[in-house]
């Protein structure tokens, strides 16, 4: 007697959330685009999550002040459902699986990097979801086959050619050179393909070793460079990483003609930590708030997103804000084009992608990476990081460092 | 290659200062509370950055800092003893691990808060002196020297104050000196005080050579731990006899073996403590 009336009461309110449910998600499904975001917020990514974050949330402003997104004949807002991961990768895992089967978003952008990039990447793939990752540069990350993950940042190889390139027709005295990365997705294919690029520029490498995530001291690698006497010094790390192997360059007196430095300058974080010790060091990056490029995206110039910007955040957008925002851009054109929110039209649509946009062309090559380009060369100088390179962007010339 | 050498030791030297200095701290409460505080590398980090802002907001030097951070932590390890840890300290160890690690977890994510995990830095630099081939920077040298007066100030409370006696004698015997009536509560909180401001010294002579970003609380908390092992819990000379060791192993094993291998071998070294002389270097049996 008790037991049915029980079950009874629970057939009932089954049903009755099954139809708050409906009512709930009917309309709104049909409404929306929903985004899902896996964002480091707290935790060692905090700061470059935060990027993320501002970069998605100027491309949705953008897109809901003109009306929405067109699919098809019908004009959809859209919206990012974001959780924090707190820079956890097991986290991430879960939150992708979380905003795929539980909030039900037509597509994910990746977090910050590659490692997690793979993560999240992943997950989506056992799912047909289509991904725009934004920060994610290392082969490694996109040879796995991974169908529906599409980057908009060009490949490693792209920022060392150009580097060497660079160097040996303004200081073609340049011989020997020392490579130091760390053992991380990222910084170590950076610092390989800093190697092969070498080699191909008939570079003598003269010392070549990766440091452990936790290093803490460079006096002993840099002890041993310096006895070496390279006229090139390339170090791949993070900025916290590049900020004290600056310093203890310049507490053990080693130096160089050449200081090159992945991807520290494209940092404001990094001239600012490091003050008059981040003078002449150069990099390569992917984008920088010089370049000037027309588009009819959301945006519609490298300028227009700049000023969105800076209404909002102190500073200059970083390579990081304006990928950022660009994989969405990619993403609403491949919706646009493809009419649809279907999944695996959209992907398609993503593939054979073919546009420029406020932050450069993109078309993804058959492994998922935006393809390579005349990318920026930067040098800190006067305190600021200032383009040598493309030709039609070039604020200065390189100096060779004191 | 003898000048190459000498750089080496002087680089495993200055190193091997600034591990002691982290790890003194962390010795002193693990040993005397036996509480594994999981909030040191925090500690160390909130100093750096309260040095950093004392610079960059009014140019107070890292050095006049150094006492006014240190005397803040050291509040604030005190209160936080005595009215959240002390609740808990009698309990098993995991459990003070645990409530320290949530405690951490507030703290980190705090700072987070307040001051963005971006690296930063006193961009203050000293130079450096040049014997020959081998260099000095001087401001690592300040720091060691500066990190060794405080270990041995430190030494100095302990051996020859009330509270010093006293500490050492709650953590001979916790039951014996509560019956000589030393308030153990009291002593543990100043204990874990005492602690709190080793770390903010360390702190604040970190800003002027390391980038100070809550990435690293992990990595401070790690060598702490190693450097506990290889020198002995709860002692002074013992932090700072396995803080040069440390030092020493790494920088040396970096030159010969490589910067990957580096870190390899301080837990290599401990492992082979561990099997052959649980104690540590300067340990008594019986309180590891």
């Amino acid at each position: 007697m008790n037991t049915g009336r029980s079950v009874a009461r629970t057939g009932r309110s089954a049903l009755g959330i099954l139809v708050a449910l409906l009512a709930i998600a009917g309309p709104t499904a049909a409404q929306t685009v929903r985004i899902g975001a896996p964002l480091a917020l707290t935790g060692g990514l905090a700061d470059e999550g935060k990027k993320q974050q501002v970069a998605y949330d100027l491309w949705a402003k953008r897109v809901n002040a003109a009306g929405g997104m067109t699919v098809g004949a019908k004009k959809l807002k859209v919206e990012i459902v974001s959780y924090d991961y707190q820079t956890n990768e097991q986290r991430a895992s879960q939150i992708a699986e979380k905003l795929i089967t539980q909030d039900k978003v037509d597509f994910l952008t990746a977090p910050f990097g590659s490692g997690h990039t793979k993560v999240v990447a992943g997950v989506a793939e056992r799912y047909g979801v289509p991904v725009v990752a934004s920060v994610a540069s290392s082969e490694s990350v996109f040879n796995q086959g991974f169908r529906n993950l599409f980057g908009t940042l060009a490949p490693n190889a792209g920022l060392t050619d150009g580097l060497v390139r660079l160097v040996a027709k303004q200081l073609p005295a340049t011989r020997r050179i020392a490579v130091l990365g760390r053992e991380d997705v990222f910084p170590k294919s950076m610092a390989a393909a800093m190697v092969d690029a070498a080699k191909r520029g008939t570079l003598e490498v003269v010392y070549n070793e990766l440091y452990p995530v936790g290093s803490m001291d460079f006096s002993a690698p840099l002890a041993k460079i310096k006895s070496l006497k390279p006229d090139w010094i390339f170090v791949a790390g993070y900025t916290k990483d590049l900020v004290l192997a600056r310093k203890q360059m310049a507490d053990l007196g080693v130096s160089a003609p050449v200081v090159t430095m992945v991807t520290g300058p494209a940092y404001r974080e990094f001239a600012e930590a490091l003050g008059p010790l981040a003078e002449g060091v150069t990099s390569a990056t992917w984008w920088v708030p010089a370049l000037a490029f027309r588009s009819d995206d959301v945006f519609g110039t490298t300028q227009a997103f700049t000023a969105d910007f800076q209404a909002r955040e102190k500073g200059e957008p970083d390579y990081v804000h304006a990928s950022a925002a660009a994989a969405l851009v990619a993403l609403q054109k491949a919706v646009e084009k493809a009419g649809t929110l279907d999944k695996a039209k959209v992907r398609d649509a993503l593939a054979a992608l073919d546009i420029v946009t406020f932050y450069g062309p993109i078309r993804f090559s058959p492994n998922g990476m935006n393809a390579g380009r005349d990318l920026p060369i930067i040098q800190v100088q006067g305190g600021k990081a200032v383009v040598l390179q493309p030709e039609a962007l070039k604020q200065g010339t390189l100096r060779p460092m004191k | 290659m003898s000048a190459l050498y000498a750089q080496v030791l002087l680089n495993g030297l200055m190193l091997g200062a600034l591990y002691a200095c982290i790890a003194v701290g962390f010795s002193l409460v693990w040993g005397v509370l036996n509480v594994i505080s999981m909030m040191h590398g925090s500690f160390v980090i909130l100093a750096g950055y309260l040095t950093c802002a004392a610079f960059t907001g009014a140019g107070i030097h890292p050095f006049a800092a150094l006492v006014p951070v240190a005397l803040l932590l050291l509040l604030l390890g005190y209160f936080l003893q005595l009215g959240l840890i002390n609740r808990v300290v009698s309990q098993p160890v995991l459990t003070t691990l645990t409530l320290t690690f949530g405690l951490d977890m507030i703290l980190y994510n705090l700072m987070n808060v307040w001051f963005e995990a971006t690296p930063r830095r006193v961009t203050l630099d000293l130079g450096r002196l040049e014997f020959g081939e081998v260099v000095l920077p001087l401001d690592r040298a300040a720091a060691m020297v500066l990190a060794l007066a405080m270990t041995g100030l430190l030494y100095v409370i302990l051996r020859g104050s009330r509270l010093g006696r006293a500490i050492v004698a709650v953590r001979m015997d916790r039951d014996a000196a509560a019956l000589m009536g030393i308030r153990v509560p009291r002593v543990y909180a100043a204990t874990f005080g005492l602690g709190a401001m080793m770390a903010g010294a360390c702190g604040a002579l970190l800003a002027l050579v390391y980038p100070i970003t809550t990435n690293v609380t992990g990595q401070l908390l790690g060598k702490a731990f190693i450097v506990c092992v290889i020198g002995g819990l709860g002692t002074v000379p013992g932090a700072l006899a396995g803080g040069l060791v440390l030092g020493l192993v790494e920088s040396f094993g970096g030159h010969w073996f490589g910067p990957q291998v580096a870190p390899l071998l301080g837990f290599a070294l401990m492992l082979v403590l561990l099997a052959v002389k649980p104690t540590g270097l300067f340990g008594q049996r019986g309180y590891e």
